[in-house]
């Protein structure tokens, strides 16, 4: 066979004479997207990704099937091409029924591998667990108490009946992993000699720190507090997140060879414009520490206090003066927190003032309830109208009764005052936790957005101040929760590698195929009730800071982990398909239609099929009758409706697949899997 | 003999061996073997189509492939009356679709479905080449031309009385 | 005299066989009266037809026969006297029909006997043929197929000769095939069918003298299954030719061999493309195979293969019998001779209508097919079927010419022509070709499999009132898509009709999309109903009539539709005699 000589995209190629030019183009480094093809089989040309366009011809050809002929010129992606091939990847995503990773990942601010460490979990080995949390999480023990975790919310378990406890879960693993004897310790990256400070120890600042770190850089941490911690350490009360547990995972942090200063507040101790000097990048994440105003007459009495500011002192050993009543203000977690730590701190009577109804209480469940139990009194659809006081203290609480009106753009029915109804309710203490700003003082260099927090570049994550980045409550969408801080100190701490290194930054989220699903799919499956946690009774909790819950079982947490319904891809690494789909924007929704009958099953010896997942290349059916001889696979149906289908009638076919797999194998997506 | 062979209902197959005698050994005669198998069956039981396999020396899915790929082809017994409604363009034209769903809804049934009763089974067929009779339907071969839905549902409504008078 | 009655496919739907036995059972025991069967005539308006010959003359040609004529028909033979069967002769206008053709394929339809080798001989039949292996090589075949400038009639219209010349030239020695591709796919077409029908040694003929002319030893014809009668008398055909050695060994005393057979299609249209057709003859699912091999190079069980269609070969005996020079001298620049449609639709003269390229759509329509029923507009006429598209009715005067018609964004096609009228919508028309398309793609290439199905889903929600803004685009994209990904034939042409409709109809989509309103009042869903309450009598009649029970009202009092139980069948706007229903 003769040699002969083509140019595809620019670059001169020599091939064989009657070789593809799929092959010959990936011989010389470069690949054109396809599904179809294998080279040890018969070509098929079917998923038309490989379309090119051939200098001088009027169609486009498929690079697959098309012998490369001397001196073509060949274009693999020019606009034409590349929109043949968007609309073959958007045709076949709107059949592809799948979910590349599981709902619980996708809806985890920090995108930890949940499935992952469940399954780690449920295998027993809880070091191996904690190692795959904390490539997203380094404070797993602290989070996995806290976190009103949005990941359960979206647990497809719940479809069946109840969601993966899978915070406790993520603490579980983490508080023996701390207690082992040899814990986790991640492996560190040669120093680079870049020095990072980050101003703020919270979740945001520690997180940043602890991947900063282990990329080699060296890392200072300042922080105005007296501990490290943040909101974790002075806004969450002792009784849901034990100060000893939180100290033990910023050890593990600071052991790593984070430098740790308190006691430092920019702009006081220490110049901002210093600490710039001094380092090759600055995160900010300083958190929102100042409580938002009621705005209702009566704010400046003594007695009125904010949410975070009353927890604040609390976790600074305080014990507060608030009388025998307090009303707190809010119906979000830190309201709970708050009314909770007034019933610890002696109160006899705690109201919640809330202007909506408890199912639009943004505050968990759990914890609306939880208070209930320990004797908070909820004042649902009620609004401070006034705060009367006498002699400058606060005396009662003018509340303006109020009803559900229309949605509101968030959804949520919006309160409407009921006309001319108050009502009066004597009060101590009035706690209002209706939210929390960022302070800039000390950074009056750094522009903010309109609603006053810190502008910082979505994508870049840096502020308007070169080298200098923010995260966390303090920026951009301002106060939210731990582990969406984390997500972005996360982002931030990857942007700042990349600006030190000066290379550029993409933080494209990925294209992802996702299943819908309703309770119907899941209709025949066995319901496995959700692991309960151990609690402390209302009695024995409600006077102590001692924490509330006592921790799963060691065979509990076993038995949860394996509810899991491992929703995520098993072949998402390596799948072909969702490669080629996030090479180029697509929007395979504009396609969306019926698709094919999805179910999964195990008629092969050794596989699994998932037939949701087929993108009909037919290579598992070519390379069962082509190399494998048997032709246990086929196609059945024509047009859309076909599908691939095994059909044998003797035992001896079904001993051949245990060793064969060559269908397994080939899949280019995850439909076909190999199970032991 | 393993499970999914054990469902299968057992027909009848010697009534196949002339079939395969004549064209088991030449090759490319599968889908005339299935039409032949069709006229004897009405249908493709399914463990003839699995002793066809054997015969031929195909692997069981290939003859399923090729047996389900073909709109001739039926897995289910039919009805005793096999009513074929064209959709060709001609019929379409002049109203096809309205006796199509006359006919569907005084049947109960969805094309390729058969009737509770076994009676009837519904099918659309590409075109019967009666254009100018247009619209079409073909009860067991015998063409019925120019229909309205109502003419259509009249004609059923005929063989279901005599049906009933039997 | 002899009573010949027209007993192809349609004639037969039409009651051919119900006249048969009434005029047989009307014969006396012993009476020497013959009564002879031909196939199709092509006047399938004027069905079933019954021709009185004298001789090879006709005599009288009686049309709308019916059981109860059986008696006239019969009394007239008898007595020579045809003044009893005046009132079912053919008109002088309906004459004009055939009188405007010009027919070399369809020469022998409705005038010979298909189930005679003789009466195909007695019209000339074979002689092309023992022309062709006793006086020409296989060069001068193809010369001569050159020199008419017959192309494809399939619907592609690559040229004849060339083909030939490949197959002829893949090899000298060893195994070729020739084969016939009689899957007749498109859904508004039977010119074919009625080919072999009719004149079935006129097929076998033709393919005679392909299979001379590139070698071929052995001749496969691919049929639907749909077309029992084509396949019964393409049998007894083959069967007489065998006996008379047309075919088989050493054919009329020459080294000149061939055999022949007949494989039923099952049902797919993808197997009217060659490659799909060749696996579906070899045994298999229909997928089209990749291009190349070309089939003159591997075809049928891997050996050279020839592939025509019926018309194409049906032309074939008339050309070596007149010249090729002949044949080109009809015709345009670049499509030569003559092809044959199937009208239909709307029409008022529907049938098979064989004219020499280069007359106007408008004179298929009108001049031959009479216009349109029911004194009714018409608005488009629609070629090629799945595969081609609709023509308006302002380029009717668009030559038949391959190129000529493609400039239309339709094609030649195979034949099917089609009539619509205003009363068509033309969204519900490109929606019925893509639902027709959507269910016979093979399912190979993605493109075609998931592309025509989503053009489906989009033009049924835009037929059924739920079309969004940007529906047209995303149907154009598609298109385009569909296009360039598809391997065969039927994806690289299922966007025609969507295509055409849009180019030429884009009202309609707009119509529906933005004011849910379908111009052409066909799309149920967008339809409503309502009573005139001064036109109205109180007449019930509507009420008795409507299968939803939808209409209210008191006896000679204006009556009520009730929107929501309405399911727009439209019975109470035929039924109602005072034009009180109107429907919007």
């Amino acid at each position: 066979m003769g040699e002969i000589k083509i140019t595809v995209n620019g670059k001169e190629m020599i091939g064989k004479s009657g070789d593809t030019i799929l092959n010959i183009a990936a011989e010389n480094g470069i690949e054109i997207p396809n599904l179809c093809y294998n080279k040890n089989l018969k070509i098929y040309g079917a998923c038309g990704l490989c379309l090119v366009e051939i200098e001088g011809a009027a169609k486009l050809f498929r690079a697959c099937a098309t012998a490369a002929e001397n001196g073509m010129v060949i274009k693999t992606d020019t606009e034409r091409v590349r929109r043949a091939r968007k609309v073959a990847l958007e045709l076949i995503m709107s059949d592809h029924f799948g979910d590349c990773k599981a709902p619980c990942h996708l809806n985890c601010p920090a995108h930890t591998d949940i499935q992952g460490y469940l399954k780690q979990i449920a295998l027993g080995n809880d070091k191996e667990a904690v190692r795959i949390i904390k490539e997203k999480i380094p404070i797993p023990a602290s989070i996995g108490r806290i976190c009103p975790h949005p990941c359960e919310s979206h647990c497809r378990r719940r479809l069946v009946e109840e969601p993966l406890s899978i915070a406790y879960l993520k603490a579980f693993a983490a508080d023996n992993d701390l207690a082992s004897e040899d814990p986790y310790k991640p492996a560190k990256a040669k120093p680079t000699g870049k020095k990072i400070s980050i101003i703020g120890g919270g979740p945001a600042g520690l997180s940043a720190a602890y991947y900063l770190c282990l990329g080699g850089h060296s890392v200072t941490v300042y922080d105005a507090m007296p501990e490290m911690g943040g909101m974790l350490r002075y806004g969450i009360p002792e009784y849901r997140l034990p100060k000893a547990v939180l100290r033990k995972e910023i050890s593990a942090i600071e052991e790593l060879g984070v430098v740790m200063k308190n006691g430092i507040k920019i702009g006081k101790d220490i110049g901002f414009d210093e600490i710039r000097a001094d380092f090759d990048a600055v995160l900010i994440a300083a958190g929102a520490w100042s409580s938002s105003k009621i705005g209702c007459k009566g704010e400046e009495l003594n007695g009125v206090i904010g949410g975070i500011d009353f927890l604040r002192k609390v976790n600074l050993g305080e014990i507060p003066d608030i009388g025998k009543s307090v009303a707190v203000i809010g119906g979000g977690n830190t309201a709970m927190d708050a009314c909770r730590t007034a019933i610890r701190c002696g109160a006899e009577k705690v109201y919640v003032i809330y202007r909506r109804t408890r199912a639009e209480a943004p505050a968990e469940d759990i914890e609306i309830e939880e208070a209930i139990e320990e004797g908070v009194e909820f004042r649902f659809l009620t609004n401070p109208a006034e705060i009367i006081g006498e002699n400058g203290k606060v005396k009662a609480l003018k509340l303006q009764v109020m009803e559900l009106g229309e949605p509101d753009a968030s959804g949520r029915r919006k309160p409407v005052p009921v006309e001319g109804k108050f009502e009066i309710l004597e009060a101590d203490t009035v706690i209002s936790a209706i939210g929390q700003k960022y302070d800039g003082t000390g950074f009056d260099s750094v522009a903010l957005t309109d609603r006053g927090t810190i502008f910082a570049d979505e994508n870049s994550c840096m502020t308007n101040l070169e080298g200098v980045f923010a995260a966390g409550d303090a920026t951009n969408g301002g106060a939210s929760i731990a582990i969406k801080a984390i997500a972005e100190a996360n982002l931030a701490a990857k942007a700042m590698e990349a600006y030190l290194d000066g290379l550029p930054v993409d933080f494209k989220k990925p294209y992802y195929s996702e299943k819908k699903m309703t309770e119907k799919d899941f209709a025949d499956k066995e319901k496995i009730p959700r692991a309960k946690m151990p609690v402390k009774s209302p009695e024995a909790r409600k006077r102590n800071f001692d924490s509330v819950i006592d921790g799963f079982t060691d065979e509990q947490a076993r038995a949860e982990a394996k509810r899991c319904l491992e929703c995520g891809c098993h072949d998402y690494p390596d799948c072909r398909l969702i490669r080629y789909a996030n090479e180029r924007p697509i929007e395979p929704q504009r396609f969306a239609g019926e698709i094919h009958e999805s179910f999964v099953e195990r008629k092969l010896v050794s596989i699994e099929r998932d037939q949701g997942k087929c993108i009909l290349c037919n290579l598992c059916v070519r390379t069962c009758s082509e190399e494998a001889k048997k032709g246990i696979l086929g196609l059945v149906g024509r047009g859309f409706k076909t599908v691939i289908k095994p059909e044998f009638d003797d035992s001896n076919t079904t001993e051949f697949c245990k060793t064969c797999r060559r269908c397994a194998d080939i899949c280019p997506t995850g439909a076909l899997e190999i199970i032991e | 003999m393993n499970e999914c062979r054990k469902n299968i209902p057992q027909s009848n197959l010697e009534s196949l061996e002339s079939v395969l005698a004549e064209y088991a050994a030449i090759p490319g005669s599968l889908i005339t073997i299935l039409q032949k198998t069709q006229e004897i069956y009405g249908y493709l039981p399914k463990d003839a189509v699995y002793h066809i396999a054997e015969r031929v020396g195909a692997a069981p899915a290939e003859v399923m492939g090729v047996a389900t790929f073909y709109s001739q082809f039926r897995l289910v017994p039919i009805g005793r009356y096999l009513i074929q409604i064209c959709r060709g363009t001609a019929c379409h034209v002049n109203g096809s679709e309205r006796v199509a769903a006359a006919v569907s809804e005084y049947l109960g049934i969805k094309s390729g479905e058969t009737t509770d009763d076994g009676l009837f089974t519904l099918e659309n067929v590409a075109c019967l080449g009666c254009c100018s009779l247009a619209p079409v339907i073909m009860i067991n071969g015998e063409a019925y031309g120019n229909l309205t839905p109502e003419k259509a549902v009249s004609v059923l409504e005929n063989l279901r009385e005599k049906e009933g008078a039997l | 005299m002899r009573i010949v009655i027209g007993e192809g496919s349609c004639g037969i739907a039409a009651g051919a066989s119900k006249i048969r036995s009434a005029i047989e059972n009307l014969l006396c025991k012993g009476e020497n009266l013959s009564i002879g069967t031909t196939g199709c005539i092509g006047m399938c308006f004027l069905e079933p037809i019954v021709d009185i010959y004298e001789g090879k003359k006709l005599l009288k040609r009686l049309v709308k026969v019916g059981e109860k004529d059986a008696k006239a028909i019969v009394d007239a033979v008898r007595t020579g006297d045809f003044s009893g069967v005046d009132y079912i002769t053919i008109s002088a206008e309906d004459e004009q029909f055939l009188e405007k053709q010009t027919r070399i394929a369809l020469r022998h339809c409705g005038i010979i006997d298909p189930t005679s080798i003789e009466d195909y001989c007695a019209f000339g039949g074979y002689g092309a043929f023992e022309k062709t292996i006793k006086t020409m090589t296989p060069e001068e075949v193809i010369e001569e197929i050159k020199i008419s400038g017959l192309a494809g009639r399939g619907g592609a219209g690559f040229p004849t000769w060339f083909k030939w010349n490949a197959a002829k030239n893949s090899r000298t020695e060893g195994k070729k095939y020739l084969i016939c591709n009689a899957d007749e796919g498109d859904p508004g077409a039977f010119m074919d069918r009625a080919v072999i029908e009719s004149d079935p040694h006129g097929l076998i003929e033709g393919m005679l003298i392909g299979a001379y002319a590139i070698g071929a030893a052995e001749m496969t014809v691919y049929v639907r299954a749909e077309y029992p009668l084509a396949i019964k008398h393409l049998e007894e055909a083959i069967k007489q030719a065998k006996n008379h050695n047309l075919l088989g060994e050493n054919i009329l005393g020459t080294d000149f061999s061939c055999e022949m057979s007949i494989k039923a299609g099952a049902g797919a249209f993808v197997c009217g493309e060659e490659t799909a057709l060749i696996e579906s003859l070899e045994g298999r699912r229909g997928m089209p195979r990749l291009k190349p091999p070309f089939p003159a190079q591997s075809g049928y069980m891997g050996e050279p293969s020839n592939i025509n269609n019926v018309e194409t070969f049906a032309n074939v005996p008339w050309i070596i019998e007149k010249g090729g020079a002949a044949f080109a001298a009809m015709g345009t620049e670049n499509s030569k001779g003559t092809k044959v449609f199937a009208l239909t639709g709307k029409i008022k003269k529907g049938g098979l209508v064989e004219i020499p390229m280069g007359k106007t759509l408008r004179e298929v329509i009108f001049e031959i097919g009479g216009g349109i029923r029911e004194g009714k507009k018409i608005k488009a006429v629609q070629l090629g079927g799945p595969s081609g598209g609709c023509i308006p009715a302002e380029l009717l005067d668009t030559v038949i010419d391959y190129n000529a018609l493609a400039q239309t964004g339709a094609i030649m096609g195979s034949g099917g022509m089609v009539v619509m009228d205003e009363s068509t919508c033309m969204v519900g028309m490109a929606k019925f070709f893509l639902d027709f398309t959507a269910n016979e793609s093979c399912g190979k290439c993605v493109h075609c499999r998931i592309g025509t199905k989503r053009m489906q889903e989009i033009l049924t929600r835009i037929v059924k009132g739920e079309g969004r803004k940007g529906d047209v685009e995303l149907l154009e994209e598609l298109c385009e898509a569909v296009k360039e990904g598809s391997l065969c034939g039927l994806g690289q042409t299922a966007p025609n009709p969507v295509l055409t409709t849009i180019r030429y109809f884009r009202n309609e989509y707009d119509a529906h999309i933005n004011e849910k309103r379908c111009p052409a009042k066909e799309c149920s869903a967008l339809l409503t109903y309502s009573v005139d309450a001064k036109k109205c009598v109180g007449c019930t009649l509507c009420a008795r009539k409507c299968p939803a029970k939808a209409i209210s009202g008191e006896i000679k009092k204006p009556h009520f539709i009730n929107q929501a139980i309405c399911i727009k069948c439209g019975q109470c706007e035929k039924s109602c005699r005072f034009g009180a229903i109107s429907v919007r």
